[in-house]
């Protein structure tokens, strides 16, 4: 127990001490979580009429972010997976900072969550024995499974990081068990999701078996781009240091999800326009628009280049390679599913309406800022766990040692 | 004080979601409009213009017997679907139906012309044949006094010149129809009438499938029946060139164009351009 | 602190009694799990708040499924003319948002306009069609034209039109319907007489079932409906017209407040050419049956074995 007080007081007195630096980052992100704070009180007292959300559009940034990170926190897999499968060298020392951003990934997901409800005080409805859980609902699956894949990376990520604390060995028996079930549990989290919009006849941009695997695919390629970023963040800021090999292997993994994802997409888009049916309609707007309403054709177009470039860049030694330049496709690679995923699955899935009602979706700036807000919430708690979990594998956070603070 | 500042952070923020949350509907709008009530009476036409008409008036405060569109004029809501019916009278076929669940709204009262034919000019009298079919040979020659009064006549457009007036009208009683035997028909029940040729629309007609009935909606409850001629304009029944059964109307107002949609030029537009 | 504060303003800006009687709503159990005495207390309070907030005495009906009752629908396609009578009886009926802001108007029920399109010898080659019926034109290499697609926002002087034919659409109170199916609380349903309902104190706005509907007919309170008192229909059914609130979803339920007492729904009542029809399926002498013994039936999207029991039908 006395260790237990000790952690958590250790923890956030490292936590909390930094340089200007990291105090101005985390107080440019706390500004921006005081406006969502604010708009998330608009939504909860005009209603979602402040955000573009319409009867035709009943969903859009938000489901498009949620589903997005979804996805950021199943890949963190790609860590977990090569360390404690493969036994890889270098995975396995950062494996723990894989769990803490699947951590806040999916904390970002519930807030999402939360953001695009109408009644987000019935939330308890869900819940038994107060409220009632549907077993045919996809929402509820989603709900539960993310919740478990909270639940296993917390325990897995602390319990590690409590045993770098006291010095105590790691207790193998359970330990790689549980390991082995967060990582097919985070398979689960994306199928689940990507049930959620498949299982949707009335949406023919949805409704095809391609879905999980093409989740799956674009988020072993934004996850791990995301982490790349983090890990060279990291590299250049802290005394840790994460190993090339490591990088190198997401960098491979990113890649090649990347080419599967591009694949899929010109799979998706061979098959339905070859045939030009009704059920076309949506990817038709999204590609080039319907009845003169063209609101998506440049985020489509923009996302494909994207992707692409990032996609070829990744195969030139010189950005590969190049730890300074890694950074540029890295980010084209997670902008370009981010959109691929968000406007660019999500919002055409509701155009046109199932009985063939053109709209177009003009988010608010209520969304854009509750949107940012909740990033910046979830880089505000990745902030936290990654400087609390590296000061303890540095071994400055120690129990019965003096707490060390750095930069 | 730096060390407070996150947990303050973090306070602040729970502090804002439930606040949020405990905050619903605390902005109630109140945005209604005052409300206006119009000194005269309002009177809505029901079917079409012209036919069956109701006027508006509260069954109990807040609840009318029937609302009106402001913008055509029409019954849009009926509170007491029996309002100023009768009772059908005998229908062969219908002999289920419990004595008084099927109502009408009689039409002879809002004929305004039906209380003169009667007496004025066809005082019990008319062409002496029977059966009351035009005799071969002989044409109908249209009569200016008619035409004035009905002006549908002009261009009489039921039966395509195959018909005329006294297939319909009886002979003598002109305030009457006729039926197959020369006996007369109320113009309240002019499927009587209409059912000599339009059999199997009266078929239809009695077992619900063609025409309108409003009120109790299990086969034995009562129902006013809209009968022929409150739909149908029986001397202009195809709407002259336009060939449909039923005249044209103003439609209501469409609906509300959604969030950030300037107009809905786009759906005259081909969905793919070329 | 702040939270606490912000619960002492809600207590003080309402009056006490419509406060305290939110505040039970905010309590109370899915409808379906509640006893006869929750239900008539649930009843009770609704009928209080209602009343003193329209300023009419509100009856909240909470008239169970009649056995022996299943409700049909059937609609004559060709008769229909596109005069929207119906979907202004709904809003009458149903207490549906009336405001003037973009999201604040509420129809459950669509018209779509179809083009007639016309087959027509100068305009075989012409390979586009120029409007937006059924028409001819393109060969296997470039799309012919669309017949699905039509306008919502027609707006002439008279209909019919010459070119036109119509095409309501509202929910079709599926036998299977896939709405029900997502609902993660279980606030949507199919009643035993048929009508598919919400609780509207149990849904929590996650517009799930908006997603799988194949009809769209279902539509987002997207903020506190806006229904003055004088419009306000004060007979009203817990699962059916009763006013809405802010964030949840509502739809089309064959008027339940009528039909559970014998009454046809609002928008059969008004139709001009009696295109509407409406009975119970288990009789064999209603309309509906009639129609589906007698007439060439269809329903939308079958494909889908949604299973409507909304028909569609043709002279």
């Amino acid at each position: 127990m006395q260790q237990l007080t000790s952690f958590a007081t250790d923890y956030a007195r490292y936590v909390l001490k930094g340089g200007t630096k990291f105090y101005a980052w985390m107080g440019s992100l706390a500004l921006l979580i005081v406006g969502m704070m604010y708009v998330f009180y608009l939504q909860n007292t005009d209603g979602l009429i402040v955000t573009g959300m319409t009867s035709q559009i009943s969903d859009g940034l938000y489901l498009a972010n949620l589903v997005f990170l979804v996805g950021v926190a199943a890949g963190a897999v790609t860590i977990v997976f090569p360390a404690y499968v493969y036994h890889h060298e270098g995975m396995h020392k950062v494996a723990v900072l894989g769990e803490m951003l699947a951590i806040s990934a999916v904390i970002m997901v519930m807030v999402f969550v939360f953001a695009h409800m109408g009644r987000p005080d019935r939330l308890w409805h869900m819940i038994p024995p107060w409220g009632i859980y549907s077993f045919s609902s996809m929402l509820g699956w989603d709900v539960m499974v993310l919740n478990g894949y909270l639940i296993l990376n917390f325990i897995c990520g602390f319990y590690y990081l409590w045993c770098k604390y006291t010095g105590n060995p790691i207790n193998q028996k359970w330990f790689i068990p549980l390991v082995y079930v967060a990582i097919a549990w985070a398979l689960s989290i994306h199928t689940v999701t990507a049930f959620l919009m498949a299982n949707n006849p009335a949406r023919p941009m949805w409704f095809h078996s391609m879905m999980p695997i093409r989740f799956i695919a674009t988020a072993f390629a934004a996850g791990p781009a995301l982490i790349i970023l983090i890990f060279l963040v990291i590299r250049k800021n802290t005394k840790f240091w994460v190993d090339d090999s490591a990088i190198k292997l997401l960098t491979t993994i990113v890649q090649f999800c990347l080419g599967i994802a591009i694949f899929l997409t010109l799979s998706e888009v061979v098959v339905e326009l070859y045939a030009r049916t009704e059920h076309a309609n949506g990817l038709y707007y999204l590609m080039f628009g319907l009845h003169g309403l063209t609101g998506l054709v440049p985020w489509f177009w923009s996302s494909v280049v994207l992707m692409i470039c990032a996609f070829v860049m990744f195969f030139m030694p010189s950005f590969r390679n190049d730890f300074n330049r890694l950074q540029i496709p890295c980010v084209m690679a997670f902008a370009g599913i981010w959109i691929e995923k968000g406007m660019g699955l999500i919002v055409p899935g509701y155009i046109p309406s199932p009985i063939g009602e053109v709209t177009e979706y003009h988010p608010s700036f209520v969304e854009w800022l509750m949107v940012l807000g909740i990033w910046a919430f979830g880089f505000f708690i990745l902030t936290i766990l990654l400087k609390g979990a590296i000061g303890i594998m540095l071994g400055e956070v120690k129990f019965g040692g003096q707490t060390v603070a750095t930069k | 004080m730096k060390k407070l500042a996150i947990p303050t952070m973090i306070l602040a923020f729970c502090c804002g979601m439930m606040t949020s949350a405990l905050a619903q509907d605390s902005k109630a709008a109140a945005a209604q409009a005052p409300a206006a009530q119009p000194p005269q009476e309002t009177v809505c036409f029901e079917s079409r213009k012209g036919a069956s008409e109701v006027t508006k008036r509260d069954l109990k405060p807040g609840w009318p017997n029937v609302k009106c569109s402001p913008k055509t004029g029409a019954a849009l809501w009926y509170g007491d679907p029996y309002d100023g019916t009768v009772p059908m009278g005998k229908m062969p076929g219908l002999e289920k139906i419990p004595e008084g669940h099927a109502v009408i709204k009689p039409r002879t009262e809002k004929l305004a012309l039906m209380p003169m034919c009667g007496v004025s000019c066809h005082n019990g009298v008319g062409p002496q044949f029977s059966p009351p079919t035009l005799p071969k040979g002989k044409k109908p020659v249209p009569l200016p006094t008619m035409e004035a009064m009905v002006p549908d006549l002009k261009d009489l457009q039921h039966g395509r010149g195959r018909i005329w007036c006294m297939d319909c009208h009886h002979t003598t009683k002109r305030n009457m129809l006729v039926d197959h035997f020369g006996d007369p028909v109320s113009f309240d029940q002019p499927q009587l009438l209409c059912g000599k040729c339009h059999g199997d629309k009266l078929r239809d007609w009695r077992d619900g499938i063609h025409g309108k009935r409003i009120g109790n909606f299990t086969s034995t409850g009562k129902k006013r029946w809209f009968t022929c001629t409150e739909c149908h304009n029986p001397h202009n029944v195809q709407d002259g060139a336009r060939n449909r059964g039923f005249v044209q109307l103003q439609p209501e107002a469409s609906p509300q164009l959604p969030r950030g949609m300037k107009d809905a030029s786009h759906e005259k537009l081909h969905p793919i351009a070329h | 602190m702040s939270s606490l504060m912000g619960a002492a303003a809600l207590m003080v800006q309402s009056d006490d009694a419509a406060a305290a009687t939110e505040w039970a709503e905010h309590f109370q159990k899915n409808y379906r799990l509640m006893t006869d005495a929750e239900k008539a207390e649930a009843r009770a309070r609704l009928e209080r708040r209602y009343s003193s907030e329209y300023g009419k005495k509100v009856a909240v009906d909470t008239t169970e499924a009649q056995p022996g009752v299943l409700m049909g629908y059937a609609l004559n396609i060709r008769k229909c003319i596109g005069c929207r009578r119906c979907v202004h009886a709904c809003v009458e009926e149903n207490n549906q948002s009336r405001g003037t802001r973009p999201g604040e108007k509420i129809e459950w029920i669509q018209v779509l306009r179809m083009e007639r399109g016309e087959f027509s010898k100068d305009k075989m080659n012409h390979g586009y069609p120029e409007g937006l019926g059924i028409q001819v034109g393109g060969n296997a290499y470039t799309p012919a034209g669309q017949v699905l697609e039509g306008q919502y926002h027609y707006n002439p002087e008279a209909v019919p039109e010459k070119d036109a034919t119509y095409m309501p659409i509202a929910c079709m109170q599926c036998e299977k319907p896939p709405c029900v199916k997502v609902c993660p609380v279980r606030t949507t349903y199919r009643e035993a007489d048929g009508p598919v309902v919400i609780d509207y104190n149990w849904c929590i706005g996650c517009k799930m079932c908006m997603n799988a509907c194949p009809y769209w007919a279902r539509r987002f309170n997207l903020t506190k409906p806006v229904l003055p008192k004088e419009e306000m229909n004060p007979v009203t059914h817990y699962l059916g017209n009763r006013p809405r609130m802010r964030g949840v979803v509502e739809k089309c339920h064959w008027c339940l407040q009528r039909t559970r007492h014998d009454r046809y729904p609002a928008c059969v009542e008004v139709c001009p050419v009696g295109a509407r029809k409406f009975g119970n399926l288990l009789d064999p002498e209603s309309e509906v049956s009639k129609i589906l013994e007698r007439k060439n039936v269809f329903r939308l999207k079958a494909e889908l074995n949604t299973f409507p029991k909304f028909f569609y039908f043709y002279d």
